[in-house]
């Protein structure tokens, strides 16, 4: 076991995990975003004013995706 | 967490994250970002001086108008965010410094001098100022300040602003509980719009210094749609920090303004004892 323990590098299993699992979060959100906000100027063309709003909620979703990215360099 | 980080280990392209010092004035520590956040700021003044002292009412085109389109798009949003739009005109300076103060600097940080371009000793001379977290939680906790201390004044006391966290009585456990958890949300405000910042900044700057790596000869052929990313993204983030910091007077100030919806709380059985005895 102790050299299993050496030759795996549990450093890089571990950051592709953070990555991985960090990042679909945010990518599933900003996809149902954009897709609820394409659908809603589909239906009512006068919608297409609300980007901003919809961008606001990007940005919040997109916030955790960051974190992820910025954890992994607390991982040793 | 030495002076600097690594990414990619030793081998990849280097990024130093964290901000490191470049001269000492007095026992004071200047580190490059804080250099070039004066170099940056000196410049947006007198930039933005020069160009209010040649707006006109017929406009002439190039950075004038581009200004011009900012300061009027950031005005209605503003106004339109408050339900009293007298309310709403008193906040628009300050808001659109914060809007072009960020812009400006996310936008100069990204040009080629700045970051590994140039270098004094092992470190960079100049990094962005937006790209350092003690940057942004600067400007996150100043126009924090600054909420807070309208949203007070608006509320017309300190006492009537923490009132509006209770949605209930707060003599009542339930709601005392959820008021504080309320207070503490409000709290990490500070924190959630200068981490946004911060980590939006400084990892387009890694992505581009990946890109750049990758295509070693061809470096500005692949990285130059991430550059072009990043100018999307510096607009993009300078445009949600300052709708989310109205946002969060908007709310505070909007709901001082309604003190008939506190009445259909604390005051609802008075009005239907009435009701019925008429």
């Amino acid at each position: 076991m102790e050299i299993m323990a050496e030759t795996i590098n549990t450093e890089i299993i571990g950051k592709g995990l953070m990555i991985g699992g960090g990042f679909i979060g945010p990518a599933i959100g900003i996809g149902l975003i954009g897709g609820s906000y394409l659908q809603a100027v589909g239906r009512n063309p006068e919608a297409s004013k609300f980007l901003g709003q919809a961008l606001i909620f990007v940005a919040l979703a997109e916030l955790f995706g960051l974190l992820a990215f910025a954890s992994i360099f607390i991982v040793q | 967490m030495n002076n600097f980080l690594q990414v990619l280990g030793a081998t990849g392209p280097t990024v130093h994250v964290a901000p490191a010092e470049v001269l000492r004035i007095g026992g004071i520590s200047i580190t490059n970002s804080i250099l070039y956040g004066w170099i940056c700021a000196a410049v947006i003044s007198v930039l933005l001086i020069w160009v209010a002292h040649r707006v006109a009412v017929k406009p002439r085109g190039g950075f004038i108008q581009f200004v011009e389109v900012g300061v009027e798009f950031i005005t209605n949003l503003v106004v339109n965010t408050f339900d009293d739009k007298k309310v709403g005109r008193k906040y628009v300076p300050f808001f659109v410094t914060i809007f072009f103060f960020i812009l400006l600097n996310n936008w100069l940080g990204l040009l080629p001098i700045v970051g590994e371009g140039l270098r004094s000793g092992e470190n960079p001379l100049l990094r962005p100022f937006t790209g350092d977290l003690n940057g942004t939680f600067a400007i996150g906790l100043v126009t924090m300040l600054v909420v807070y201390g309208a949203s007070v004044k608006e509320a017309g006391g300190l006492g009537k602003y923490l009132r509006h966290f209770f949605v209930g009585n707060p003599k009542n456990p339930m709601f005392f509980g959820i008021g504080l958890i309320e207070m503490f949300t409000d709290l990490t405000r500070v924190v959630s719009l200068s981490l946004r910042l911060f980590l939006n900044i400084t990892i387009g700057e890694i992505v581009i210094a990946v890109f750049a790596y990758l295509g070693s000869v061809a470096a500005p052929v692949t990285a130059l749609p991430f550059f072009m990313l990043e100018l999307l993204v510096a607009a993009l983030q300078a445009y949600i920090f300052t709708i989310l910091s109205v946002m969060y007077l908007a709310i505070a100030v909007n709901h001082s303004s309604h003190p008939e919806e506190e009445n259909l709380i604390t005051g609802g059985e008075t009005d239907t004892i009435g009701a019925k005895a008429a």
